[in-house]
């Protein structure tokens, strides 16, 4: 199997004030391709922090981290959002959809971003896989919690990414519809060959991946 | 590696940028709505001007008479010339002069002061005299003593057709109404006029002066001419003569070209203040709607959009709402030619019909682009701030303005670009300098003042009163509007004051002049002859008349050191009106009163056979003439030449007796000269206009109180245009100010809903937002006072030379109205958060 991601070394500190917060602590950690891993750990131990690195939306103190063969801890802002357009899928646990696009208009974005032919059609397909054949024109304040979670979803796998991140992705629903977002989920992964890397709380869920990381203080443990 | 993108497709960017402008456009309502105002009255000054520049351009033939206009001034000319100008171009000779016209056979006869045309049936060679009954226009060249008088003299004497009117000893019957004539730049533009056939003058014994009188010939070319060639060959014949004055289409209404310059140049001035007022509320709307879409943004920049990208979106709505913005406001800007039209050609007989100028449009569209982005920089800039972490975090801070250096040369050059567009062009490019500097001084200060008031209130520790603290609150938070506020509201409000001080100003000059210093009367034509019977008759009806009698002669400055002043000062110059005809001058032995010497002496009385003239100032700085220069006159046919011994203050505006040139007596009185009078009657009733004529027919009489009430009609429609435009600057102020108050909105709602569960009652809350409004409009009423009073003063003492004085009137109830309706809006406003819904809210939060 071939190595996805890899940290070495990597450090996060975080400026509050004089005192510098040391988040995240020589985190040394290889993914391979296909892998579903969980992230669990106490609140404010650093797993959004570790999400966010190699989401390349924070940059690293210090350390090295590989994505595929880009060096994203050296690159500028702007490729590493072109990388993360291409091949990085994420979910957040408050769904964030644009407010005043329509569902299709949601996934369909990325799709146009990257000049996929007929985004329309694509993002409509996508929808219909995940049970949302009646909603494609309905604004998000026009869905339900769970049906939002679907969209948002959708939209980051549009691209087919390598790597789905997810930050609780289920910390917003109740278990009914926790259990709905899981099986899609790990359906998809599982349908797609894509490596998934969730942070949850909910430890059923964090079983059903095949590795888990324990953070604490800022370590893996 | 693989190679990256460096941007998204433009086609993708105009995709987004339309579909949100289409979902957001409420958002931005005020943004839409000031620059559609600010837009709208630019578009209309510059598409009325080029219209009525079209039309004098259009009409420049008809407003000339002709394709050639040969001027003898007093003179018949030269006929023998004129003879062989007739033989290859159709000639219309016109004479004009002026004379009295008064009714006859009533009890109370009325006489008017009227300028007379005298034509030939060749006239009009361009255009078309309207006029009624049908007829009657042949009937001036048919019939002896007929004619035809215009629209107002027929109103104020209450004529009839076929009513006899007396011009002098003869009696003429009025055979119609004239209500426009083409060649209007001839005419004195608020001049009462008559036409009547080329016989008329052999009836009349016309003197030489008083009658003004003027001889001119109109030439019309052949259709299959060259019209340089024939022009050339026509200034060939006229070469040697001295005389005669041509002149040329493209001179035609120079006067009324000024004008035009002039006013357009200070509406503009107000209508790019409205659209920088305007300016302010954008960037603030701006900046909250990016606030709105903070998560969106932050959505994008998680998907993989660039900074770059996001911001062009934005830019690009802000584009495509300009466009349609500007072609709206252009388009509509064209239904109000035929308004304007309608005041235009009862005024000056003038026809505008809307012109279509691209080069309008894109300086239109310039303008708003310039303002948009001037005002855009520094939000769309604040998009950088927002990043994809935040998603994580689910936190979104608000953005804030953000000024990198770049971004402030980049804002200090457009704005520089913005400027120059309105200076560059206009008539006076340094009042419009001076304008911007004042402009941007008072941004500066209200700004500074809103700062300072801040900063005061936060010293300040008052505890006593719950909601006179949260009004102090209000205004110093960190999110306030109180610096919108009082600069939106401070300059529209300082704008709309000065301009109402400097007309009361006016008014009152004008009012104050007719009993204080002005004349009750004019006489013009007395001959040598006729003084004595002249001023004994006077006296005879009012002895305690006060009198003033001045000889006056004719001439026409024909030489400058030697060299004819036509070819190097042009119609653009101030003083352009004393070269370009002849001018009436008079001698005294010394000094006028009220024409005090600045520079050289007077009379050198060792030099009685030398020609010594004394200039007027201003004419001497604007025509550059210093001490000792000669000046070649012509005086009745003779060319004298003189020196220039001194200059006088003259100030035009008194109504006495004023000359840009005064002679030495010593030298004068041996020209042939006639007299002119002013009269100041103790009891002007005591005058009898008739018994006067009958005694001295070919006495010219002018009444100042009518001539001034005609001015002072005319300036008040001015005056209230004027104000009219200027009070849109406050209506922008306004709905920035409201567009502030509804951006704030969510903040006030939340502290209203606050203020609820702490137990404040309704009462307390509405007086919190009455003291705020107080302390943030007392403050800016008492600065924009003070500018106004600054401004003022220096637009009626320094640029027009007038008295100013303080109108408290005029101020309380413009400040007042203003004040009443600032505050009506910010309670209606206000009024949506006052009943805030508690459970959402909470729920929210
Ligand atoms: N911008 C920041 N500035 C300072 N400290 C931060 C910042 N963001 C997060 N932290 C701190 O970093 C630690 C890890 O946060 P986070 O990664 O969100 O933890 P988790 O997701 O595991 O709850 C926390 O102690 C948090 O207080
Ligand atoms: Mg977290």
């Amino acid at each position: 199997m071939s190595t996805l991601l890899s940290l070495k070394k990597v450090n996060l500190n975080y400026q509050a004030g004089k005192a510098s917060i040391k988040v995240l602590q020589d985190i040394t950690l290889k993914t391979n391709n296909k892998e579903t891993i969980s992230i669990v750990g106490e609140s404010g131990s650093g797993k959004t922090s570790l999400i966010m690195l190699i989401g390349g939306l924070e940059k690293a103190t210090s350390g090295t981290i590989f994505f595929q063969d880009y060096e994203i801890t050296r690159l500028s802002e702007d490729e590493v959002s072109n990388i993360r357009r291409k091949h990085i899928g994420i979910i957040f646990q408050s769904f964030y959809l644009i407010p005043n696009y329509t569902a299709v208009e949601n996934v369909a974005l990325t799709l146009e971003l990257n000049k996929f032919n007929n985004p329309q059609k694509q993002a409509k397909e996508l929808l219909d896989r995940f049970g949302l054949k009646h909603r494609f024109n309905n604004l998000p304040s026009q869905l339900s919690g769970g049906e939002q979670q679907r969209v948002a979803i959708a939209r980051s796998i549009a691209l087919k990414p390598e790597l789905i991140l997810a930050d609780e992705p289920t910390g917003n629903l109740d278990s009914e519809n926790s259990k709905m977002i899981a099986d899609i989920l790990f359906n998809y992964v599982k349908d797609e060959g894509t490596s998934l890397i969730m942070v949850t709380h909910d430890v059923k869920l964090a079983n059903r991946a095949k590795r888990k990381i324990k953070i604490k203080d800022g370590k893996i443990v | 590696m693989v190679k990256l993108f460096k941007s998204i497709e433009l086609s993708l960017i105009i995709k987004y940028a339309l579909r949100d402008l289409s979902r957001n456009y409420k958002k931005i309502s005020s943004i839409i709505i000031t620059l559609f105002i600010s837009l709208f009255i630019l578009s209309s000054i510059l598409t009325i001007e080029d219209s009525l520049k079209k039309e004098l351009n259009d009409n420049a033939k008809a407003l000339l008479g002709g394709d050639l206009e040969i001027d003898y001034n007093r003179t018949k000319g030269n006929q023998e010339l004129i003879k062989q100008v007739t033989t290859f171009a159709t000639v219309s000779q016109m004479i004009e002069f002026s004379t009295m016209l008064s009714t006859t056979g009533r009890d109370n006869n009325k006489s008017l002061f009227t300028r007379i045309k005298t034509v030939d049936a060749k006239y009009p060679l361009y255009g078309e005299v309207k006029y009624k009954p049908e007829g009657a226009l042949t009937r001036i060249h048919q019939e002896k003593n007929t004619i035809l008088v215009n629209e107002n003299i027929f109103k104020t004497l209450k004529l009839a057709i076929n009513d006899s009117i007396k011009v002098q000893n003869q009696l003429f019957t009025v055979v119609g109404v004239i209500s426009a004539v083409p060649d209007v730049s001839g005419f004195v533009t608020f001049g009462d006029f008559a036409m009547a056939g080329a016989q008329t003058l052999e009836l009349l014994q016309l003197n030489n002066l008083g009658s003004f009188l003027n001889h001119e010939y109109k030439v019309r070319f052949n259709e299959q001419d060259n019209p340089n060639v024939i022009t050339a060959r026509i200034e060939n014949l006229f070469k040697g003569d001295s005389k005669v004055t041509l002149r040329y289409p493209e001179n035609s209404a120079s006067g009324l070209k000024r004008v035009i310059n002039n006013f357009s140049q200070f509406l503009s001035l107000v209508s790019i203040s409205a659209m920088l007022i305007a300016g302010i509320g954008i960037a603030n709307t701006l900046l909250s709607f990016i606030n709105q879409n903070n998560m969106s943004i932050a959505v994008q920049k998680a998907l993989g959009f660039f900074s770059l990208n996001i911001k062009a979106i934005y830019y690009l709505q802000l584009l495509i709402l300009l466009l349609i913005i500007s072609i709206i406001a252009y388009g509509l800007s064209f239904f109000l030619v035929p308004i304007a039209n309608l005041y235009l050609s009862q005024a000056l007989g003038l026809n505008i019909t809307a012109v279509f100028s691209l080069i309008n449009f894109i300086k239109i569209f310039l303008v708003g682009l310039l303002v948009l982005v001037i005002f855009s920089i520094p939000t769309i800039n604040a998009i950088d701030q927002v990043q994809a972490s935040n998603l994580f975090r689910n936190v979104f801070q608000n953005v804030q303005f953000y000024y990198s250096k770049k971004s402030i040369f980049l804002s200090l050059v457009l704005l520089a670009v913005l400027m120059l567009l309105f200076t560059i062009g206009s008539a006076r490019p340094a009042y419009s300098i001076g304008y911007f500097g004042a402009f941007f001084s008072c941004l500066l200060i209200f700004f500074l003042l809103s700062k300072f008031i801040i900063y005061c209130l936060k010293k300040l520790n008052i505890s006593s009163n719950i909601s006179l603290q949260t009004s102090i609150k209000n205004i110093t938070q960190a999110k306030s509007i109180t610096p919108i506020t009082i600069m939106s509201l401070g300059l529209g409000v300082t704008l709309l004051l000065t301009l109402a001080l400097v007309g009361t100003n006016f008014k009152r000059e004008i009012a104050k002049s007719i009993p204080e210093i002005a004349p009750d009367y004019f006489f013009l034509g007395i001959q040598n002859n006729d003084l004595d019977i002249f001023k004994s008759n006077i006296i005879k009806m009012d002895n305690s008349v006060d009198l003033e009698v001045v000889p006056i002669v004719s001439s026409a400055i024909v030489k400058i050191n030697g060299i004819d002043p036509n070819s190097y000062i042009t119609a653009s110059n101030d003083s352009y009106w004393v070269i370009s005809r002849e001018r009436r001058s008079s001698w005294v032995d010394s000094p006028p009163v009220d024409n005090p010497i600045i520079d050289g002496t007077w009379w050198d009385l060792t030099k009685p056979n030398r020609l010594q003239i004394s200039l007027d100032a201003k004419v001497a700085k604007d025509l550059n003439i210093k001490l000792g220069d000669t000046f070649t006159l012509n005086i009745y046919g003779r060319e004298i030449e003189g020196d220039i011994v001194n200059f006088r203050l003259v100030n035009y505006r008194d109504l006495s007796i004023n000359f840009a040139m005064l002679f030495n007596p010593q030298y004068a009185n041996t020209i042939p000269h006639e007299y002119l009078a002013t009269a100041k009657f103790k009891d002007v009733s005591k005058f009898n206009e008739s018994a006067m004529l009958e005694l001295l027919p070919s006495l010219s009489i002018i009444k100042i109180a009518d001539y001034l009430s005609k001015v002072t009609a005319i300036l008040n429609k001015v005056f209230i245009a004027v104000t009219l435009i200027s009070a849109i600057t406050i209506v922008i102020g306004l709905i920035v100010i409201s567009s502030a108050i509804i951006v704030q909105g969510k903040i006030k709602e939340f502290q209203n809903l606050v203020f609820k569960i702490l137990g404040f009652s309704k009462k307390e809350v509405i007086l919190s937002s009455l003291i705020e409004f107080v302390i943030i409009f007392c403050s800016v009423i008492l600065i924009a006072v003070l500018f106004a009073v600054i401004g003022s003063r220096f637009i009626m003492q320094t640029i027009f030379d007038l008295v100013w004085k303080f109108d408290v009137t005029i101020l309380f109830y413009l400040a007042s109205s203003i004040g009443l309706i600032t505050l009506l809006l910010i309670m209606l406003t206000n009024l949506k958060y006052l009943n805030p819904k508690v459970y959402p809210l909470i729920r929210n939060q």
